[in-house]
């Protein structure tokens, strides 16, 4: 992988990043997947509160050309969105890692990020 | 089989992202889809569309066989003219839109990518049921498209031609030598600003070509541009993508292509299209522009008061309007310029409303300088 790939976070094989801090996870999507979107112009949020399972559909990103679904890395329930992405969504191409996260969900089973990918996993996908 | 452009090596050094059209692998985008769009709008942009199709038609009665199988009577198009128009069947709807050039004692057809062999194949049975003296040759492989458009396509295309560009009308073609190689010039494009495109054959002198178009755009800015952002192009002046806009069959009568049609003459599909007209209750083309957030997309249901009325068969983000347009078939009754109908975009309605087209005129560009590049 050729994108930046940050240590410390944990990833998915569908390209999104997970940072844990205490009982709550930040998520976004890497380096890589704004790269091939590329030119991001819309993101629809879930609504604070929402339950999601592990896999479930928790954003749509879309570039001027493709609509692609961000799957819940890990169970849990939103407890916060980026809400400045409504009007700058392009902060995702810019900073996928830190300006550009997308949803902070309260995660049920802390287990479950350990069965995430590390940087180092994720690099060789 | 995958089939590429002749000039695949030039856009893999360009650093085209690829992806796959009507059969062909092709450069989706260089830089970006909004940045190359811009560069369109403000300067100019050079196009490889190789995947459309060339037909050469000749023969005693190559103009017949044209007036038959399209809407248009080809008898009034003159030599160094060319001309859009449909492709009909017996029951009116389109087999492809195209444009064919009157050169000399010949035509030649561009119909869309991956259309070349099915509408050889109809002008060759057509001349035959018919009885015409005329013979349609599929030589798409044979040949390159360049596409140069932009405000600045006339003075990068100027310096390398002895042909006086301000003479060539608009939809004009003739030959011509662009750096030195001979080419099948028009006046024509599909971005809906100044433009020229090129036929080139052998597909080998091709690269000579596309280099010295870089080359001379280089002082305006010029950048190669991908099948992203022609589409963009295209869908903010409503110009018809034949893949989405005729899917399923489609009148030209539905599609709004009534101006193409010259009903003075006869042709394939033309009772199918008088009885249509007297009916009158056909679904139409339809402009919507979104006044809510959303991106609308090919297929989206169309609605009114939670009612179908149509649905959408293109839909992008605008990037000069930066709002979501999309085109769709709308019942007669419910798509008055104006008027405001819901678009469904993953089960929520996005209210849009109906637009005359095109979206963006022609002078956007001037009227907006602070959009910089």
């Amino acid at each position: 992988m050729t994108h930046d790939v940050r240590d410390g976070l944990k990833y998915t094989k569908t390209h999104e990043w997970v940072k844990l801090a205490g009982a709550k996870a930040k998520i976004g999507i890497t380096d890589h997947a704004q790269h091939e979107l590329t030119d991001v112009v819309f993101v629809e949020l879930p609504t604070v509160g929402k339950e999601v399972k592990k896999g479930d559909e928790l954003c749509v990103v879309e570039s001027v050309k493709s609509v692609s679904e961000v799957y819940a890395p890990v169970s849990g329930k939103v407890v916060a969105v980026n809400t400045k992405l409504d009007d700058s969504p392009e902060i995702i191409n810019s900073s996928p890692y830190d300006d550009g996260w997308l949803v902070e969900l309260e995660v049920k089973d802390k287990t479950e990020v350990n069965t995430l990918l590390d940087a180092a996993a994720y690099k060789k996908l | 089989m995958v089939l590429r452009s002749p000039l695949y090596e030039n856009q893999v050094k360009l650093g085209a992202k690829f992806t796959e059209f009507a059969g062909f692998e092709m450069p989706i985008q260089y830089s970006s889809i909004r940045e190359e769009h811009f560069v369109v709008r403000k300067k100019v942009g050079l196009f490889d569309v190789s995947h459309m199709s060339n037909v050469w038609i000749t023969g005693s009665d190559a103009a017949k066989l044209i007036s038959l199988t399209t809407v248009e009577d080809a008898s009034r198009v003159d030599d160094g003219e060319s001309q859009y128009t449909a492709i009909l069947r017996e029951n009116g709807t389109i087999i492809d839109d195209t444009i064919f050039m009157h050169l000399g004692e010949k035509f030649m057809m561009i119909p869309n990518a991956g259309m070349n062999q099915i509408v050889t194949k109809w002008l060759n049975e057509q001349a035959k049921k018919h009885h015409l003296k005329a013979k349609a040759e599929d030589v798409s492989r044979e040949y390159v498209i360049l596409a140069i458009q932009g405000p600045k396509s006339k003075e990068t295309l100027q310096k390398l031609t002895e042909t006086d560009l301000d003479m060539v009308k608009f939809f004009g073609c003739q030959i011509v030598k662009v750096a030195g190689v001979e080419c099948i010039l028009s006046h024509t494009g599909y971005t809906g600003e100044l433009g020229f495109e090129l036929q080139i054959t052998p597909t080998k002198k091709a690269a000579v070509v596309f280099d010295a178009l870089l080359s001379s755009g280089a002082e305006f800015g010029i950048q190669p541009i991908g099948l992203g952002a022609r589409d963009t192009l295209r869908l903010e002046k409503a110009f018809m993508l034949a893949g989405n806009e005729f899917e399923g069959g489609r009148t030209p009568l539905e599609a709004t292509l009534g101006w193409t049609i010259f009903w003075d003459h006869e042709f394939i599909g033309k009772e199918a299209l008088l009885k249509q007209k007297e009916q009158g209750t056909y679904q139409r083309m339809t402009c919507l522009e979104c006044v809510e957030k959303g991106i609308p997309r090919h297929k989206c249901e169309i609605q009114k008061d939670g009612t179908a009325v149509g649905m959408v068969t293109s839909g992008t983000l605008s990037p000069c309007l930066n709002v979501g347009i999309a085109m769709g078939y709308v019942a007669p009754d419910k798509r008055e310029v104006g008027s405001i109908l819901d678009i469904m975009v993953r089960d929520k309605p996005v209210k849009a409303k109906v637009m005359k087209p095109p979206f963006v005129p022609k002078d956007w560009a001037q009227k907006h300088e602070e959009i910089a590049l």
